[in-house]
């Protein structure tokens, strides 16, 4: 019997070189995939052979959503978005993207948990999806039009309560780096997507819903919303929406560290007009689809591009600031920002792409006349928009940094190449992404944290982004007066001790480095990347938001320690299906050694998942170094944790039966990867 | 007896010089059944849902958990008694709530006299009463007439009409919005809010 809550039942399936349109029942694959990325990721084993290329018209783009989009359930406005990614280099794998906003429930609401686009129109169209019903409809005057543009053109035919997924010209002409837009900065960045959602000619994905979506057991979802609210936010009742009412309340975003409205984090120019009523400029807190917290700001003003501000595209054109200090954080800034949005551009992508510009330019490895870009001038409006311009255009240089940057590096190759990898820290055949690297063990500018090199080797992108594991040290490093950028370690131990023991088993696995104070500990790597690699699967396949879940570190509590439960009971009373807590890491760990066989079959294997070299030669700000020996010691153990060969990182055919992916292990098997020396 | 009726026209008189000059809400503390022109008279609500647009982030909880109490865990925008009409690229996000009005047209024009004050639970809500509701739609339209989005709306699954009935007194949007942006007010006199004193919103 199929779970009565949660999942609406129907995944709607679009051949865009046909123009059929199907369904099939999304119980085909729930409960056991749970929704959103184990979905997705099945969804791509299943149709996204290895040869497939990412602009191929046989890639899939999957726009997944899980059993609590469409709820009251916290943060449930999350989705996801999968397929054979164009950015991740010089391999192009599977990937995902998470994206907030409204689009999710609304998507549910119109009848569907999924939509798996496959094929390539031969002229400019777009989807438009509502009640139960799909259309490919013509999009030849959207095309070309800015992302906000073409969303007015769609509110106009299809009423402003339409939420739109859409790509910019970034995305039209292909761009590896182009991400998919949804209302004023929500985006799918990571990955390319855009660039498929181009190669496909499909201009954007219109939803519109007014059915339901059913909840299993809505009172307990009431419960443990209200329990959730209280953990994360207080009301602020005729006060000021930044403060939490009750006086040394902290915000849990980031271990407290982090609160509503992002843009009172960012001083300078653009927050101080901000705070000056007769200025015309306003920010506001702005939140995503049932989020108690919301971080985001809305900024507005008479000569800006209004719109959220978030994370990737408030720090994006940090070298603004650089170029005009005594304005900080100023309009040139954000408009850098929104324009990246309005072109398509993954604004991620660019905070490697701009910084290792300039290391090229100061290196004298690339010059103004070869580029037709001013990299005199590098932090400026004049460079950052015609940067963005020739990206979106694939014009003259534009054309090779619109393969993302870690291709573009490869092309220059030599020492320019060289610059791009401490941007780029991972090796072999799966590396590709910008990574979160600028934290606490931000190494090499901060402190080296063992687990944090061992989460980057195993994944395909930017694997931080699951923030867990961080928000515990930073919200030690808070609690201790000090932040992400400051910390010393030895300060913060005695505060993380009790929260990794709850989050991970053990207060040992707080003390990453030996009592010497002289090399790094990694004994409890391992197990700790395996249970975060849990946590994130279960949350990007839920959906639920990467800043707020899981809970790990309580600003507001003696000891800090957080409540890993509250997503599988958040998932149980939804749906109604049962789910305790080590239950729901088993899913996790099938899911990430699903996610590891599609990996395998496109090549991954040991030798990839590690670093450039230049991580191993150098001290880290207390003295310590990784070494080789460690890392590849830790990867062992993880490997053996999870059921995977330790010679070659691919799934045994016994732990595949065990998780029961028998037709991975088949599969797997018929391919020869079994019984392969490394 | 006179006194009532002395009372009434009294009441009359201010009505129509209230509208005369666009409405004020404050008078309403004196009052607690009014009667209008066309000699209906409708207890005034105890309790409203007032609003602040400043503070609202436009996370749609109030929705959320309004269709998820209200409507049998059917949680839905479509089916959610308070709507936030939001526009995205301006920033501009406004919750519309029932008025529960002085003068209610959606009561007014329910032709099976579903729609009744809500005495009981003490709060004077306007509420349906779903087992006399026949699903007619004219207590939308009447609203519709000058409250966009209608503030009862159509459940197609049951066929009924739904709207605000303040939780019975413990509005759960009010309880859930995490920034504040909702507060109820309780006033034993009632008060003089929605049509005819808002015509328009």
């Amino acid at each position: 019997m199929n779970p009565h809550g949660g999942w609406v039942g129907k995944i709607l399936r679009i051949d865009l070189t046909s123009r059929k349109i199907s369904e099939l029942s999304t119980f085909n694959y729930v409960p056991k995939f749970l929704g959103g990325r184990g979905l997705g990721a099945k969804i791509c084993w299943d149709e996204v052979p290895p040869g497939v290329r990412a602009f191929d018209p046989e890639n899939r783009l999957v726009i997944a959503t899980g059993s609590l989009q469409g709820t009251l359930a916290p943060t449930s406005g999350r989705f996801m978005v999968l397929g054979k990614s164009p950015q991740s280099a010089p391999t192009e794998s599977f990937c995902r993207s998470g994206v907030g906003g409204h689009f999710a429930p609304e998507l549910k609401w119109a009848g569907y948990d999924a939509l798996i686009i496959h094929g390539k129109s031969s002229k400019p169209v777009y989807l438009w999806i509502t009640d139960g019903k799909a259309e490919i409809l013509d999009a030849t005057r959207l095309w070309g039009l800015d992302t906000y543009q073409a969303q007015q053109m769609i509110w106009k035919l299809h009423g402003n309560k339409t939420r739109v997924m859409i790509i910019g010209k970034a995305g039209e002409n292909r761009s590896r780096i182009a991400c998919i837009l949804t209302d004023s900065g929500d985006a799918s960045g990571q990955g390319g997507f855009g660039g498929v959602m181009g190669s496909k000619n499909l201009k954007a994905i219109a939803v519109r819903g007014s059915r339901s979506v059913d909840v299993a057991k809505p009172k307990e979802l009431m419960k443990l919303t209200h329990h959730i609210q209280r953990l994360f936010s207080r009301k602020s009742l005729k006060s000021n929406p930044y403060e939490p009412e009750e006086r040394g309340f902290k915000y849990n975003v980031w271990g407290g560290g982090y609160g509503r409205g992002s843009l009172s984090l960012l001083p300078g120019e653009l927050l101080d007009l901000c705070n000056e009523p007769s200025s015309g400029y306003s920010q506001t807190p702005d939140g995503c689809f049932a989020c108690p917290v919301s971080c985001r700001s809305h900024v507005k003003g008479p000569d800006i591009t209004n719109g959220v501000a978030f994370c990737a595209q408030s720090y994006m054109y940090l070298e603004s600031m650089i170029h005009q200090p005594e304005k900080g954080y100023s309009k040139i800034t954000w408009q850098a920002a929104k324009l990246a949005d309005l072109l398509g551009i993954n604004a991620y992508e660019l905070m490697a792409i701009i910084p290792w510009l300039s290391d090229c330019y100061r290196a004298k490895l690339l010059t103004e006349e070869e580029t037709g870009l001013p990299l005199k001038e590098i932090g400026s409006w004049r460079f950052i928009s015609i940067l963005l311009h020739k990206i979106a255009n694939r014009e003259g240089f534009g054309d090779l940094l619109a393969e993302g940057g870690q291709r573009a590096a490869a092309k220059l190759g030599g020492k320019a190449e060289e610059l791009s990898f401490i941007y780029y820290p991972r090796a072999g055949r799966f590396g590709g992404f910008r990574e979160h690297w600028v934290y606490l063990g931000g190494f090499p500018t901060g402190y080296a944290v063992p687990p944090l090199a061992l989460m980057w080797v195993l994944d395909n992108r930017d694997a931080m982004v699951s923030h867990s594991y961080i928000s515990m040290l930073w919200g030690a490093a808070f609690t201790v007066g000090q932040n992400a950028l400051t910390a010393v370690p030895e300060k913060i131990f005695p505060i993380l001790k009790p929260v990794m023991k709850a989050a991970y088993g053990s207060e040992d696995a707080a003390e990453f480095f030996q009592s010497d104070g002289k090399s790094l500990n990694w004994k409890w790597t391992a197990p700790v990347v395996k249970r975060y690699h849990e946590h994130s699967l279960l949350k990007d396949s839920y959906i639920l938001c990467d800043i707020l879940f899981p809970y790990l570190f309580n600003a507001n509590s003696p000891d800090h320690v957080g409540d890993t439960t509250l997503e599988s009971r958040l998932y149980s009373a939804v749906t109604g299906v049962e789910m305790g807590e080590e239950e729901s890491y088993r899913k996790g760990e099938m899911l990430c050694t699903l996610e590891r066989a599609i990996a395998v079959r496109d090549g991954r294997t040991r030798r990839d998942d590690t670093l450039h070299g230049l991580y191993f030669e150098r001290e880290d700000a207390g003295g310590r170094m990784y070494h080789r020996e460690d890392l590849e010691r830790s990867k062992s153990e993880y490997y053996r944790l999870m059921g995977w060969d330790p010679k070659t990182g691919i799934p045994t055919a016994s732990t595949l039966e065990r998780l029961g992916l028998k037709e991975v292990a088949e599969d797997l098997e018929k391919r020869g990867f079994f019984g392969r020396k490394p | 007896m006179a006194k009532e009726f002395n009372r009434r026209a009294l009441l009359r008189g201010l009505t129509l010089s209230a509208l005369g000059v666009g409405g004020v809400v404050a008078f309403g503390d004196l009052l607690e059944v009014l009667a209008f022109p066309n000699g209906q008279k409708v207890a005034l609500a105890k309790a409203v849902i007032f609003t602040d647009k400043k503070l609202c982030s436009g996370c749609r909880i109030c929705e959320m958990v309004c269709s998820n109490f209200n409507s049998g865990g059917r949680n839905s925008s479509s089916l959610a008694r308070i709507s936030v009409e939001k526009e995205y690229l301006k920033g501009d996000y406004q919750p519309k709530v029932c008025y529960q009005c002085a003068d209610p047209p959606c009561l007014k024009a329910c032709p099976v006299g579903a729609i009744r004050v809500d005495r009981l639970k003490g709060t004077y809500a306007r509420i349906i009463d779903e087992r006399v509701c026949i699903g007619c739609q004219e207590c939308v339209k009447a609203c519709q007439q000058y409250f966009r989005p209608p503030r009862s709306r159509f459940d197609p699954q049951r066929k009924k009409a739904i709207k605000c009935h303040l939780c019975s007194g413990d509005p759960q949007c009010v309880k859930f919005c995490p920034l504040g942006a909702l507060r109820v007010e309780r006033s034993e006199r009632g008060f003089l809010v929605g049509y005819p004193v808002i015509q328009e919103d």
